[in-house]
């Protein structure tokens, strides 16, 4: 017999290294005689999209489209660090120092053009397409180029991000800052005769502070949903005595294009004050809500609750034999 | 050492391989055809996928010299002169690339499924994929693209013809 269950998962998530570690990202941006804009940070890309959303934070400030800058990353002869690709950080962190940096060349820039154009304030300069130019009065501007004499313009910045070391008696401190949250809801269909679960339909409802680049995010939230579904009734290392035994693709099974089904996602924006335009991490809260929702929407199914993962077929099947059996 | 002809990517050749060299080898090594990925070795991820004579097989499972009297088509041999070849357009337009590494193998089998299914359902489109392994994407942008594809040359057949007709 073939039962359905729904059920939700809510979770929140911490970005960053936390608890007190130094978490620190460096950036450098460069503006050469060409006027061309260079960016130097080590945000490493693994497929996330980390350098797509550092031009865009550079690019928003400085008035530039992403294919204006010049983006230098995971070379560490030409990059100062910052820090690994890990712990959901990079848009935060290096985002942040990304951002810093672009708006420390702004200003620069800005009483450059001041001085260049005669004027008495900054105040009214407008930036855009390596252009500033006098709002009020447009005729009043120069290039990128004009303003770069012998030497490329360079500026540097750094952002360390601030967290606190949890007290282990109390449990109270800051460990984290900020915390990305989000409630996922499944249904599921369990097969009561063989034991499969199958997620059938799947509701992503996920704070991402400010979505910086939603096609990316969405990308983001599949790729989490498809982690957490595995998590939840697939992948098993099948670790005995500190031996992997699952330890090909053949043994270890990871969910399929057929496994995967489409989701309805819904990106919640509640921009956090401290993060680049708002934007905090997603890297791994795209999937920590998936397994509880699949695991609850199976106790609704069969009413068994199930307290390791993965819910693998014969697990199943073995739960809703002994509950039968304690039925009797 | 066994002496094969075959076509890659509508080019023939003649090479003598080792009988224990398998095609992904031949490809990778011989001729830097280094877009065939190699993944898990043991046929399950479908990293290695090429086009071997209108289906696509996986080229660490397939032996060099059974590639003999055969066409095969790698990720290289997709993009045309006048730039990239759709389904490859329709996976950056998705943004259905994430890591990378496992797109070549994709992007072939969405071939071989639309050469036989110009129009097929999302279901079709992952039965089609079920082939190939993905950690990253979660498959959906993936499915999207091999379907904006299908309209891409559909689009690009009707154009074609168009074209013709006013000729």
């Amino acid at each position: 017999m073939k039962k359905r269950g729904k059920g939700i998962g809510a979770t929140f998530y911490g970005t960053g290294y936390g608890n007190g570690f130094p978490d620190v990202s460096k950036a450098v941006v460069e503006i050469d005689k060409d006027g061309k804009v260079s960016i130097y940070s080590c945000a490493t890309e693994v497929g996330q999209g980390a350098k797509t959303i550092m031009m865009q934070i550079a690019g928003e400030v400085l008035g530039l489209g992403v294919n204006d800058i010049n983006f230098i990353s995971e070379d560490t002869s030409l990059t100062q660090d910052s820090g690994t690709a890990a712990a959901s950080r990079q848009t935060y962190n290096t985002g942040n120092a990304i951002k810093l940096a672009a708006e420390s060349m702004k200003n620069k820039l800005l009483n450059l053009a001041k001085d260049y154009l005669k004027l008495n304030a900054t105040l009214g300069l407008e930036m855009e397409d390596h252009k500033i130019y006098l709002k009020m009065e447009p005729e009043k501007c120069v290039y990128f180029n004009q303003l770069v004499e012998k030497e490329n313009i360079k500026v540097s910045e750094s952002f360390t991000a601030q967290s606190t070391q949890m007290d282990e008696e109390t449990g109270q401190g800051s460990p984290y800052w900020p915390y990305t949250f989000n409630c996922y809801g499944v249904e599921v269909e369990v097969d009561t005769e063989t034991g499969i679960v199958e997620v059938i339909k799947g509701v992503c409802a996920q704070d991402v502070g400010r979505a910086i680049n939603p096609e990316l995010v969405e990308g983001q939230i599949d790729g989490g949903f498809a982690m957490g579904l595995g998590y939840a009734i697939m992948e098993d290392l099948n670790c005995v005595n500190g031996k992997i035994h699952n330890n090909k693709f053949s043994k270890y099974l990871i969910p399929t294009a057929l496994d995967m089904i489409d989701l309805q996602k819904i990106i919640v924006e509640d921009p956090e004050s401290t993060a680049p335009f708002g934007a905090k991490g997603i890297g791994e809260p795209v999937m920590t809500a998936v397994t509880p929702a699949i695991l609850n929407a199976v106790y609704d199914a069969i009413g068994v609750r199930f307290y390791e993962i993965p819910i693998t077929p014969d697990k199943v099947l073995k739960a809703i034999n002994d509950s039968l059996r304690e039925g009797e | 050492m066994f002496r094969i002809n075959f076509t890659i990517n509508n080019k023939g050749y003649t090479v003598d391989v080792d009988e224990a060299l398998r095609l992904v080898d031949l490809l990778r090594d011989k001729f830097q055809l280094t877009g065939t990925k190699e993944g898990c070795a043991e046929g399950e991820c479908g990293a290695c996928t090429v086009i071997m004579d209108g289906r696509t097989v996986q080229s660490c499972l397939v032996m060099a010299f059974q590639a003999d009297g055969s066409n095969i088509t790698t990720i290289e041999g997709l993009e045309r002169e006048d730039g990239l070849h759709p389904i490859q357009r329709a996976f950056l337009d998705a943004g259905a690339v994430q890591c990378g590494f496992c797109t070549p193998g994709m992007v072939l089998s969405s071939k071989a499924l639309l050469d036989k299914n110009s129009n097929p359902s999302r279901e079709e489109i992952r039965e089609g994929l079920s082939g190939n392994l993905c950690r990253c994407t979660g498959y959906n942008k993936i499915v999207d693209a091999v379907a904006l594809a299908s309209k891409y040359l559909k689009e690009e057949e009707s154009d074609g013809a168009s074209e013709n007709s006013r000729k």
